[in-house]
């Protein structure tokens, strides 16, 4: 179980960072809803602690691809910072986009050589 | 990232983190968990947060920085812990590389720093050698014949000079001031590659007799005494009461050494910096004169590609061609020697400053086993705390990292202590640089100096630190936590190595303290040797004549006997007398004397230093008479003459001298002089050598326009300063008195830098010697610590405390007395270097021997006494008890 969970964890690690950006693509959100959104969106398949989150934001904050601002939550009462793609991110997410398919049509070349001959 | 910032981005990242463990525990209790539950597994969700802030701060970038300040701090916190060894650490090391860089940058401003000249490496100085005269002159100064000669046909040189450097009055009024002039040939702008910021160099008519009335001024004179006007171009200035234009002054960043004959600067070099460049112009007489000329410092500036040898090999030739043409009474065989300047410069300083800089070496090499010694006995001490640490996962790097990092605290602290030591202490050395070496303005530690320090502090360290560090990195913590914690002792390679470690800070505190020893005994039998003549209640003063108003000896000799005449009536002078000069300092006038009868030529007949004294030079310094008798002012104008032994043996050996007649220079002209009297063999030339063959003749015979007064006074010297000052205005007011100061303080300047080499390794040694017992005793406190459990158990079984005693001082005093031979070994094999700078000491004195071993030997017992005494109170029962 524990060996199963490090595998996912680590495909995770690599991807991380496209799947925030792409997250951020619907709109401003903050870490929490990041997180959860990631987690929903794969049915509970990346079960990630949302700790690893925070730090892979602040080094995509600090690459220039995201900005923040604490700001008011429009639904409650209270602050939350809130993560914003920048232009420069848009441009990232599409690179990485590109890299992720090359690559997993690398793999699946491999794996099933089969259905490629098809 | 600014570290200002750090704090305000982790409150930052605190509140997110906050926010997100908040709302998640929210959603688990609207899932319908309990409140105290939803908490923890709300605290699951988000992992560890100290993990994540270390995440977050290596995505700042963050992270080395943190842990390199972490690292300082956690070591900074161990050091103070144990302030003791904090202090003695840093302060030796402090030491020793305050010493290193001290001396090394004296050593690399002296010898090795490019001179401040276009080309430098090209600058030789010239020299001549005659073989009929080599056995007392190596070699000689430069005759402007012979330099005219090579300057017409010698293919190897750019351009050359000759030079000469003395101190002129200059003004005209009353009590002038004296000004240090570089008499030069016009060649010295081109040698030097230097041209005068103001004006122009001056030309080679100018440089003929007649036409030398020119000056080019150094800018500092030029700044002091003109007010920096760029308007004194032009205007005329007195030098040695000759009128001389001035055409140029020279840039600020120009220095010159003072570029003197080594012979000719004697003993007491005290030559100031030069100020003025004039001309040196020569008469008709003296450019034919072929052989009797040898005066002056030449210098050349080599054409590009051309070697010493080549150049050597260029003036040999040409020396041999003017050998041919000597008429038969000069007959010499000529060569060169060429040297380049930087060496002619360093002379015979190398050797002094190769020593001082061994013993600095030495005293960090000390310095280091000291700090090795120290850092693997708290290694051995904090085993226990190691292993822990290797046991709940460290790995090996960061052990090392563990043991490092106090290490570098130490090397950056005892670094920087270090060169500010030096940089306090570098510019006190500059007084003792000879002249000849300190032109180049203020001396001081620079960055480069400081980077070096800081490099050899670190690899110091990193060498003291490395065995250590090795110890901690092999730690097998499963060992070390099963032994019994309190009794686990020090490994036996490792007592090994701490003894070896001894013995290397004994051998080498052996070798310093010997060598020390050997210098001082040598300065001080230097300077209690029979020197033949005294100093007490003798006070000296220097006379320059203006050379316009006292052109000849009549003139001069007059003038000298007038002060004489009115000294001699002050209250108080008991003897007072002119003479060429003053004792340890060098004679300008070497003469060959010939025998009536002698017929040999000029360059075979032996040479002998003449000086031009008054009657009562010998009383006046006591120079004892061995037969005959001294001249007297009744007899102004007789050509007599006194000998001393030496020459006495030399020109008439096996007959009495007196009454007989010898000739100086051409017999068919002057008059001979006879021999009245025998004068002792004294040391007033040099106290380390006996001097050499001298005549003194009466100063009616012969002056200069610079001469030395001495008085023998009944009182305290120094009272009677102005008195003698003013006597001699009252005679002319236009005469400078440069200097006027004790006989004693002549001597003992002659060995100033004997004695400032002598103190400095003297401090040398002490911190040797220090350090080598608190190693000693370091060793051997922590050895009685560890073997408390057998000491007391030997004293159960009835063992008495005097056995106690010999057991601690055997194993304390072993490695000292191996290191001890080990650093008589080691002297001896570097003796070759010092033999030449010992005065009647054998290299291997068996007194010194002993007694540097005999320091070591009781240093080492003081250092295992307290020790030993810890020891022999071990109280038996408290032992077993705790077994």
């Amino acid at each position: 179980m524990a060996n199963e969970k490090r595998q996912r964890a680590n495909l995770l690690l690599g991807t991380l960072d496209m799947l925030i950006l792409r997250t951020l693509l619907y709109g401003p959100a903050h870490g929490h809803q990041i997180g959860k959104h990631i987690q929903r969106s794969t049915d509970d398949f990346l079960q990630m602690q949302h700790g690893s989150l925070y730090p892979a934001l602040h080094r995509l904050e600090r690459k220039g691809w995201i900005v923040s601002r604490w700001e008011t939550a429009p639904d409650r009462n209270r602050e939350f910072k809130y993560y914003r793609l920048t232009e420069k991110g848009r441009k990232q997410l599409v690179v990485e986009e590109s890299q992720w398919k090359q690559m997993t049509e690398a793999v699946a070349r491999v794996m099933w050589p089969a259905a490629e001959e098809s | 990232m600014r570290w200002w910032q750090i704090r305000r981005r982790d409150a930052d990242l605190e509140r997110e983190l906050r926010s997100d463990l908040e709302l998640e525990e929210e959603e688990q209790r609207e899932n319908g968990l309990p409140p105290e539950a939803a908490r923890y597994a709300a605290r699951q969700a988000l992992g560890n947060t100290t993990l994540i802030r270390e995440h977050a701060h290596e995505a700042w970038g963050w992270a080395t920085f943190e842990r390199v300040s972490q690292d300082i701090r956690y070591a900074l916190r161990q050091l103070l812990r144990s302030p003791g060894f904090a202090a003695v650490a840093v302060m030796t090391l402090a030491l020793g590389i305050g010493a290193t860089t001290a001396i090394s940058t004296l050593v690399y401003d002296v010898m090795l720093r490019p001179l401040p000249f276009t080309e430098a490496d090209r600058l030789v100085t010239v020299e001549e050698k005659v073989a009929e005269w080599s056995n007392i002159y190596p070699t000689l100064p430069v005759s402007a014949n012979h330099f005219t000669f090579w300057q017409r046909h010698s293919r190897s040189f750019d351009s050359m000079a000759l030079l000469q450097q003395f101190p002129v009055p200059l003004g005209s009024g009353d009590r002038p001031q004296q000004v240090e002039v570089m008499w030069a040939t016009p060649g010295i702008f081109s040698v030097l590659r230097v041209q005068p910021t103001l004006g122009r160099p001056y030309t080679v008519s100018e440089g003929q007799k007649i036409n030398e009335h020119v000056a080019v001024l150094m800018y500092d004179l030029w700044r002091q005494h003109f007010n920096a006007n760029p308007g004194v171009l032009g205007k005329t200035i007195r030098l040695d009461g000759a009128p001389y234009t001035i055409v140029g002054v020279m840039p600020r960043s120009f220095h010159v050494p003072s570029l003197q004959w080594s012979a000719t600067i004697g003993e007491t070099d005290r030559s100031r910096p030069v100020e003025v460049i004039a001309p040196l112009a020569f008469s008709k007489e003296r450019l034919a004169e072929q052989m009797g000329d040898l005066n002056y410092f030449g210098i050349g500036r080599l054409n590009q590609g051309v070697s010493i040898t080549a150049a050597t090999g260029d003036l040999d030739a040409l020396q041999y061609t003017i050998g041919e043409s000597l008429p038969a009474n000069e007959k010499a065989t000529l060569s060169a020697a060429l040297t380049p300047l930087q060496d002619t410069l360093v002379g015979n300083n190398r050797k002094p400053l190769v020593i001082l800089l061994a013993a600095a070496a030495c005293l960090l090499l000390v310095g280091c086993v000291n700090v090795t010694n120290l850092l693997l006995a708290r290694a051995v001490g904090r085993r226990q705390q190691m292993a822990v640490a290797a046991a709940l996962g460290a790995s090996r790097a960061e052990m090392v990292r563990m043991a490092i990092r106090e290490i570098v605290v130490l090397a950056v602290a005892g670094g920087g202590l270090g060169i500010l030591l030096a940089s306090g202490v570098v510019p006190a050395m500059q007084r003792y640089l000879p002249p000849a070496l300190d032109f180049r303005g203020p001396l001081h530690v620079d960055w480069m100096g400081a980077g070096c320090a800081l490099i050899l502090a670190v690899i110091a360290s990193l060498l003291a630190g490395a065995v250590p560090a090795f110890m901690i990195s092999r730690t097998a913590p499963f060992e070390v936590l099963h032994s019994e914690s309190r009794l686990a002792g020090e490994s036996r390679g490792n007592r090994r190595a701490r003894r070896a470690l001894v013995g290397i800070e004994v051998a080498v505190s052996v070798a310093l303290v010997l060598m020390t020893g050997l210098l001082t005994t040598s300065l001080v039998r230097l300077m209690s040797v029979d020197r033949g003549f005294t100093t007490e209640r003798t006070i000296t003063a220097t006379v320059e004549l203006p050379g316009k108003s006292y052109e000849d000896d009549q003139h001069r000799a007059t003038f000298y006997k007038t002060v004489l005449d009115r000294v001699d009536r002050l209250p108080g002078v008991e003897q007072a007398a002119f003479a060429s000069g003053f004792p340890l300092e060098a004679d300008d006038w070497g003469d060959m004397a010939r025998v009536q009868g002698d017929s040999r030529p000029d360059t075979q007949l032996p040479i002998e230093n003449v000086r031009w004294v008054s009657p009562d030079y010998f009383s006046s310094i006591h120079l004892g008479l061995v037969a005959g008798r001294i001249f007297s002012q009744d007899e102004w104008g007789k050509n007599q003459a006194l000998i001393s032994e030496k020459t006495a043996k030399t020109l008439w050996p096996g007959r009495n001298p007196i009454g007989r007649q010898f000739n100086l220079g051409n017999p068919a002209k002057e008059k001979p002089f006879t021999v009245i009297g025998i004068v002792r063999d004294a040391r007033t030339v040099s106290l380390a050598k006996p001097d050499p063959m001298l005549i003194y003749v009466p100063y009616w015979y012969r002056t200069e326009g610079t001469a030395g007064l001495m008085v023998r006074t009944r009182q305290e010297p120094s009272e009677m300063a102005r008195a003698i000052r003013e006597t001699i205005w009252s005679v002319d007011g236009t005469v400078p008195v440069p200097e006027v100061r004790a006989l004693a303080g002549v001597i003992t300047d002659s060995v100033a830098n004997q004695r400032f080499e002598m103190y400095l390794l003297l401090v040398f040694a002490a911190s040797a010697l220090f350090l080598a017992g608190l190693g000693v005793y370091g060793v051997i406190t922590y050895s009685v610590v560890q073997r408390n459990r057998e000491i007391g158990l030997r004293m159960a079984l009835g063992a008495r405390r005097a056995t106690a005693y010999r057991l601690v001082l055997w194993d304390g005093l072993l490695p000292v007395a191996v290191g001890a031979v080990g650093g008589i070994g080691l002297a001896f094999a570097s003796m070759r270097l010092v033999r030449s700078l010992l005065f009647q000491v054998s290299p291997y004195d068996p007194a010194l021997t002993t007694g540097a071993v005999c320091v070591l030997l009781i240093i080492g017992t003081l250092a295992c006494l307290l020790p030993a005494r810890r020891a022999a109170s071990v109280d038996p029962m408290q032992t077993l008890r705790t077994e």
